[in-house]
């Protein structure tokens, strides 16, 4: 009821946790039984040492928080062997190890891919929120060509699916959902923090160390439920939805707007143990639905047909109806 | 707050949130205050500052309180005999550490400072069991003045040597006068830091402060919620400068 599929990755259920808010999961192992979650996602790795940004790196804003923690992480050689047989073992025999990957070249995104491959992973997440240092600095996020160009190379390199994370901070995200498939991506993460800011007026400053941050939690769902929906309308690669999710509401939210997984972030910050209780909660509203998670998958989609009667509508489907 | 509360060092804090009161979503961290010696209860000392805290303190008995800890470090237990200085709020890590003295019979030393009596909250919990002076911005309660000058005083008296050690908390102005004078009179000084936080379980790497030393490993940004709260002053370098 549970099992789900991103491309030929198999997942006991699509509970994810999302890049960069859960480490790699050590820290969280005393709230949680985490070999009952889909998978772990790792926060990025980067070629070299990242020391991050000054603080304050974090703020709470109205139903959501700005980041700006800038990629904090100890770099590939320490990750692979501290912190790689960690996420292992946590998600034991049937839980997926997802290595999230953030390059500053072409180059560094191909080897860390080839690196990672060859140390073990059961697929690689492409963080194209990363500057292309090499080529004008431009993120990887918002030009279609460096974004198929980052996902081919990755691709090339590696036997693992490979999933490309998208920013939300673009003009047409459809189109750059187009590119990652069109360079192979085996499914898309949608989406990254939202940037902002928040200006603390008596000191007349930002009031995070680095100025802009991310914007994530409850306030951002909306956001991307809508990209979740715009995506796989339009492109036929599976879809891990991510953004404010809360409760097993949202997760199903989510898989009606066409997500085949989802990925939880800062609400974990709240509650440590949140993966594994949204898992037991779905379990219990799919039984009472009477559907599994494959059924639910894009049935708000218009071409899904009408919302069964008397299937208790989630938003999008009841939404439809009405029109 | 019922129990059972686990076994809670001085220093280590929990992450507490309520649910249900919209719209505060991250949780706030707070020292353990008190707790009975068999866990049945614990408490905080909150102070309201902003939507959290006042959130917190508007929960009616008998609702559901988030609470995850004891999370971070406790001051060093090896430590005998150290003067604590707390400021406001700041007090509330020590409770649990002069319980403990009074047991071993070696009653704390605590300095304590507020802006006003009503900053003072707590005071008459350790009146019982701890040697206090206190110090007040408006003279309403003990020495008027600053809690570092009680603190300066006590060492011009021969009370306190250097070598002897201090454990402090309390807001950021206060903590940095008291890291500065220790530095000149050579005490050893801790601090536990009141660091802005997301998860408390160092997940969010939100909460670093800026450190230099071997138990660092050349990392130049540690998380205050597993590293710390608790740093020696020399380990800081805001207060370098
Ligand atoms: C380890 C630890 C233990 C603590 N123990 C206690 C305790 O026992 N009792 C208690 O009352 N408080 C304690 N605090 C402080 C408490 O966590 C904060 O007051 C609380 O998070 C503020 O939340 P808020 O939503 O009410 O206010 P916010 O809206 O978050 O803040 C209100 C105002 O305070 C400022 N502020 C908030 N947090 C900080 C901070 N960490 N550093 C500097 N300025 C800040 C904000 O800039 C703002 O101006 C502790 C903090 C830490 C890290
Ligand atoms: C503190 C913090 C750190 C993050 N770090 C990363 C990161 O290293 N790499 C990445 O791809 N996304 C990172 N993200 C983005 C999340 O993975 C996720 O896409 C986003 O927060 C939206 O989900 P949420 O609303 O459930 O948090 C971070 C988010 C937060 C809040
Ligand atoms: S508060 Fe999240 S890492 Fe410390």
């Amino acid at each position: 009821m549970l099992a789900t599929r991103l491309g030929t990755l198999q997942l006991t259920n699509p509970v994810l946790s999302a890049s960069g808010t859960f480490g790699s999961g050590w820290e969280g192992r005393e709230f949680s039984d985490l070999s009952r979650v889909g998978g772990l996602v790792s926060k990025t790795v980067t070629v070299k040492p990242r020391p991050g940004n000054p603080p304050p790196r974090i703020l709470e804003t109205p139903a959501g928080m700005l980041n700006s923690i800038g990629l904090e992480n100890k770099g590939a050689d320490y990750f692979i062997p501290e912190s790689l047989p960690k996420m292992k073992q946590l998600v034991g025999e049937h839980g997926r190890v997802i290595v999230n990957i953030g390059g500053e070249s072409i180059d560094e995104f191909v080897e860390l891919a080839e690196r990672f491959t060859a140390a073990g992973v059961d697929a690689l997440e492409v963080n194209l929120s990363c500057p292309n240092v090499q080529e004008g600095r431009l993120l990887f996020s918002t030009s279609p060509q460096m974004c198929e160009r980052a996902v081919a190379a990755v691709k090339a390199v590696t036997d693992v699916p490979v999933f490309a994370k998208l920013s939300p901070n673009v003009t047409d995200v459809v189109e750059i959902a187009r590119a990652a498939a069109a360079g192979g991506a085996d499914g898309l993460t949608a989406i990254n923090t939202l940037i902002g800011m928040a200006i603390d007026w008596r000191r007349q400053r930002p009031v995070l160390g680095r100025g802009i941050g991310g914007l994530s939690g409850p306030a951002i769902r909306p956001v991307a439920v809508r990209m979740v929906y715009e995506i796989t309308r339009a492109v036929d690669v599976p879809v891990i939805g991510v953004g404010g999710i809360q409760s097993a509401s949202d997760v199903l939210e989510f898989l009606c707007a066409g997500a085949a997984a989802v990925q939880v972030g800062t609400a974990q910050f709240a509650d440590p143990a949140l993966m594994v209780r949204l898992v037991e909660d779905l379990e219990r509203e799919l039984a009472g639905l009477g559907r599994s998670v494959g059924e639910l998958i894009g049935s708000a989609h218009p071409e899904a047909g009408p919302a069964t009667p008397g299937q208790p509508a989630a938003a999008g489907a009841s939404a439809q109806e009405r029109r | 707050m019922d129990g059972p509360i686990p076994v809670t060092g001085p220093g280590q804090f929990y992450m507490l949130r309520t649910p249900t009161r919209w719209p505060v979503l991250l949780p706030r961290p707070f020292s353990l205050y008190d707790r009975a010696p068999d866990g049945s209860w614990g408490s905080f000392l909150l102070k309201g500052v902003g939507p959290g805290t006042n959130a917190l303190l508007d929960v009616d008995v008998g609702e559901d309180v988030l609470v995850t800890g004891p999370l971070g470090r406790t001051f060093p237990a090896d430590i005998e005999d150290p003067v604590c200085v707390a400021g406001g709020v700041g007090l509330a890590p020590f409770l649990l550490l002069a319980r403990a003295a009074k047991a071993n019979d070696r009653p704390v030393r605590l300095l304590f400072g507020g802006r006003d009596r009503a900053a003072l909250a707590g005071l008459e919990d350790f009146e019982p069991i701890a040697r206090v002076a206190t110090s007040t911005d408006d003279g309403s309660h003990g020495h008027h003045g600053l809690v570092t000058e009680l603190l300066e005083r006590m060492i011009e008296r021969g009370e306190v040597r250097a070598g002897e050690t201090v454990f402090c908390c309390g807001p950021d102005p206060m903590m940095h006068a008291v890291a500065k004078l220790c530095e000149r009179r050579g005490l050893r000084c801790f601090l536990s830091l009141e660091t802005y936080m997301a998860c408390g379980y160092g997940v969010c790497n939100g909460c670093t402060v800026e450190v230099d030393g071997e138990r660092f490993r050349g990392w130049p940004y540690s998380k205050t919620c597993l590293e710390g709260p608790v740093y020696e002053a020399c380990e800081l370098v805001e207060l370098r400068s």
